[in-house]
């Protein structure tokens, strides 16, 4: 697009950050770790917003039962690979957006290469087993994650940053399993959202971010609350070991 | 001391979504949630797997900082302690 039609393009939102903040999310480059409930609405909001490169990154096909939140996907896609399908959908929105499909499991072989060259984590996954190696991912790499997950009308999210905030695993240090794990999009828009947000406002250096606290979403009764998160010495992520003094990864 | 407990999510379900307690000096995260689940019919069943072995979901900050990383349920309490009591979501 041409320099006018961009100013035309985003010329709503550019009063928020300036011509700058529109430049540092053109140059910006994401992994978005997750193309489901979550991972639509990030992607479509960031894509809208004019975030320049897009590592979208899911091994499933689109399922009849992934409509009722997945947002990214149309009943022509039932079957298709999602990262494909998703990067239809965002250039039919956003032609400028770099999208870089990548159909592959999450896992700690993968995790390397899917984090080089990005400025950011973003959460989309359905699962702590992974969002634990995104955890690690992001304090190798000295990246932000930001963290957000879906439970019926709850939710959760917050930006952890290495060196910073707490880690992933000193506020959740155990892998939380469910009985039954409904899920509803109005949910996954909500924290999508804010996770979007979040990078926005890191990418343009605009406001304050949810670092250091968590946000707690009730969607069930129109409540939300953020309440304080520190980091933990004991953390076996982020924090010392007595064993091996040398593996502190960030002085406190 | 005085003890504010916040609840998230499923615990509203079975008790208030916050609530100032006294205890007396020595109090535990184990004295707190003893006299929790003695207020709060249900909260027991929701919280606790086994007597003493909390569910893997529920999550407790002490200040905010979990208590995992603290002594688990025998972790101190001291005046002024605001604890949070939330179970993760997990989904996306
Ligand atoms: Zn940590």
């Amino acid at each position: 697009m041409s320099a006018e039609s961009l100013d035309a393009r985003y010329q709503r939102q550019i009063p928020l950050f300036g011509k700058e903040g529109q430049k540092k999310l053109k140059n910006a480059r994401i992994l978005l770790a997750g193309a489901g409930g979550l991972g639509s609405a990030i992607a479509m909001y960031l894509a809208a917003a004019g975030v320049g490169y897009i590592r979208i990154v899911d091994e499933d096909v689109v399922e009849t039962s992934n409509l009722n939140r997945q947002i990214l996907y149309r009943e022509t896609d039932i079957g298709s690979c999602k990262v494909e399908a998703a990067e239809k959908t965002i250039h039919a929105l956003n032609r400028d957006v770099d999208v870089d499909a990548v159909c592959r499991h999450i896992n700690e072989k993968s995790v390397g290469n899917l984090v080089q060259g990005v400025d950011m984590i973003l959460d989309g996954m359905d699962n702590f087993a992974a969002r634990y190696i995104l955890n690690r991912a992001g304090l190798d790499e000295k990246i932000p994650f930001i963290h957000g997950a879906v439970n019926g009308f709850y939710g959760q999210v917050t930006t952890l940053i290495p060196g910073v905030t707490p880690c992933l695993r000193c506020i959740i240090p155990t892998t939380p399993t469910w009985e039954k794990n409904a899920i509803i999009g109005v949910t996954c828009g909500a924290i999508g959202s804010i996770e979007a947000t979040e990078a926005i406002k890191y990418i343009t250096g605009t406001g304050e971010l949810l670092k250091n606290r968590l946000l707690l979403w009730d969607g069930l009764r129109g409540e939300s609350e953020s309440i304080q998160i520190v980091n933990s010495p004991e953390c076996t992520d982020c924090g010392f070991s007595e064993s091996e003094p040398d593996a502190r990864r960030f002085p406190v | 001391m005085k003890i504010t407990v916040k609840a998230f999510a499923m615990f509203r379900e079975v008790m208030d979504m916050q609530i100032e307690l006294e205890f007396p000096d020595g109090a535990t995260v184990r004295t707190l949630l003893t006299s929790l689940t003695a207020r709060y019919e249900g909260l027991s069943e929701v919280m606790f797997a086994a007597p003493d072995t909390l569910r893997d979901f529920v999550n407790i900050l002490r200040n905010g900082r979990n208590i995992h990383f603290i002594a688990g349920l025998d972790t101190p309490l001291d005046n002024g302690d605001i604890i949070a009591l939330f179970p993760p979501a997990a989904g996306g």
